[in-house]
């Protein structure tokens, strides 16, 4: 007998696991219409464990310590072996990660996926979107470079908008009155421990719901009808459908090679693409440098508090449109998915994103 | 003319096509990661170290870094240097100096050696590695 098949039989009569790749794996069936974009949540799990593997990779050398940081890390990428690659992996693809997310959710939304009782879907994807942003707010001070150090004063000010509790908000935050060692600790505690931890869980939570109800089909194509949802659970099936593995599997694969090809194109085309002048100098508390900006993905924040008269304004505009998005599957409750038959939602969609965008690119450049 | 090739065929060959891709893709995904773990040469290895003679006075030792590792040098009587590695020959433990008795005791499973390094007693099985040291001016050259 040949190793592999040996060793598949070793397996087998142990664990039964033939029975669960004809169950999990081919005889998981999804929808034959089901398109490219199904596959960023699998581009978001390879991206997720690249940063995690990177990640444990710098925690080797890295100090978090405000005297020690910035001289740690530029050991890394100057005299470490692949310290430059490894570091530039981690850093570029947080930005790779938030755009796979937003790619992610904006198809969501386009196709209406989170019908048909998929809220916890949706509010655990939601969430995952939020501490995402948590996570690379809290790993962009770690550097602790002139860019890290004032973009976190800054991040971390804006909390003082808030009436009443405000200002101790912003010292809580800061674990003091102002960015410093002690803020460099609790960053990093959550950057490497605590947030990734409840990230874990999250994305178990939210993969346990997409397979536990059944994934929801394009709304395309003549064989898509509008249902009502019913009363009581219904796992969503798809007889006739194409297999996980290897049909689907090998789609994502393509796509996760796509994206992973796309980071690769940014590190060794364009590496200083996320990396201003001011990342390259150790932080001076005494210093603000000029035109102080935080990464693209806050550019919309920055700006609408500087738009509205009052920050506490911009905040609550904030806050009661991230609420909305939350609360999206619980607002929007009709049965029709199909974009075209829904133009008052691709209307408001597409307005939507060129608002996003306008602002960011205005916050950009004001 | 065409020639028609069996799906099984295909199959192998494109499984085989795939395989070698991803060999070569893992391959390339953990040399870095070797390389990135690989020791890092932080300057404590020169093979000679220079010190000043009166860091170590008649009697006593004085431990420094040698090659990265811990060494000790004695002056056993004026003049008189030795120079041994600090490390214990039994379990890698660093020997302490006890000035009273004049010879060194390791803390770990009391290994005792003598002044120049010779097995006094206890578990080790050899002598501390001894080190080449040579005065020079004011200068003791290590190494």
């Amino acid at each position: 007998m040949q190793p592999i098949k040996w060793l598949v039989e070793f397996v087998e009569v142990r664990l039964g696991v033939k029975e669960l790749y004809n169950r999990e794996l081919k005889g998981y069936l999804l929808p034959r219409n089901v398109n490219a974009w199904y596959t960023l949540g699998a581009v978001l799990l390879a991206l997720f464990t690249l940063q995690t593997l990177t990640g444990i990779l710098l925690l080797m050398f890295y100090v978090p310590d405000a005297a020690k940081a910035f001289a740690s890390v530029q050991y890394i990428v100057n005299e470490v072996p692949f310290g430059w690659l490894f570091r530039m992996l981690h850093a570029i693809g947080a930005n790779v990660i938030v755009i796979a997310l937003l790619l992610h959710m904006l198809s969501v939304l386009f196709m209406a996926s989170y019908k048909g009782r998929r809220e916890f879907t949706w509010l655990s994807g939601f969430i995952i979107f939020n501490l995402t942003m948590g996570i690379c707010l809290t790993g962009y001070l770690l550097p602790w470079s002139q860019l890290s150090f004032w973009a976190t004063t800054v991040a971390t000010d804006a909390a003082g908008a808030i009436p009443i509790v405000g200002d101790y908000l912003v010292e809580f935050l800061r674990g003091g009155p102002t960015v410093g060692n002690q803020t460099l600790g609790r960053f990093f505690a959550l950057h490497v421990v605590g947030m990734p931890l409840v990230l874990l869980a999250l994305i178990g939570a939210h993969l346990f719901c997409v397979k536990r109800r059944g994934i929801s089909p394009p709304p395309f194509g003549p064989e898509y009808h509008a249902t009502e949802a019913k009363p009581f659970f219904e796992h969503e099936k798809h007889p006739g459908g194409v297999p996980f593995f290897p049909n689907y599997f090998v789609k994502d694969a393509a796509i996760i090679c796509f994206f992973i090809a796309f980071l690769l194109a940014i590190i060794f085309y364009a590496p200083g693409l996320f990396f201003p002048d001011s990342a390259f100098q150790p932080a001076d508390p005494f210093l603000t440098p000029p035109h102080i900006k935080p990464e693209w993905y806050f550019l919309w924040a920055y700006q609408a508090l500087k738009i509205f008269p009052s920050e506490i304004i911009g905040l609550g505009v904030q806050g009661a449109f991230m609420t909305f998005l939350a609360l999206l599957p619980f607002i929007d409750r009709g049965p029709e998915r199909r974009p075209a038959k829904r133009p008052l939602f691709v209307t408001c969609y597409v307005l939507g994103i060129l608002l996003i965008v306008a602002i960011s690119i205005w916050g950009h450049y004001s | 003319m065409t020639t028609h090739v069996a799906p099984p065929q295909r199959r192998k060959f494109l499984i085989t096509m795939l395989g070698g891709l991803g060999a070569l893709i893992a391959a390339a995904s953990v040399w870095p990661v070797f390389r990135f773990l690989s020791p890092v040469d932080t300057g404590g290895s020169s093979n000679q170290v220079f010190l000043a003679r009166d860091v170590v006075a008649p009697g006593k030792a004085h431990f420094f870094q040698y090659q990265g590792k811990p060494a000790v040098i004695l002056q056993p009587t004026p003049g008189n240097f030795v120079a041994l590695s600090a490390v214990c020959t039994h379990l890698g433990c660093v020997v302490a100096w006890q000035e009273q008795a004049g010879e060194f005791l390791c803390p770990c499973h009391a290994g005792r050696f003598s002044a120049d390094g010779q097995v006094l007693g206890g578990p080790p099985p050899k002598p501390l590695e001894s080190l080449v040291v040579q005065l020079d001016g004011d200068q003791l050259k290590i190494g």
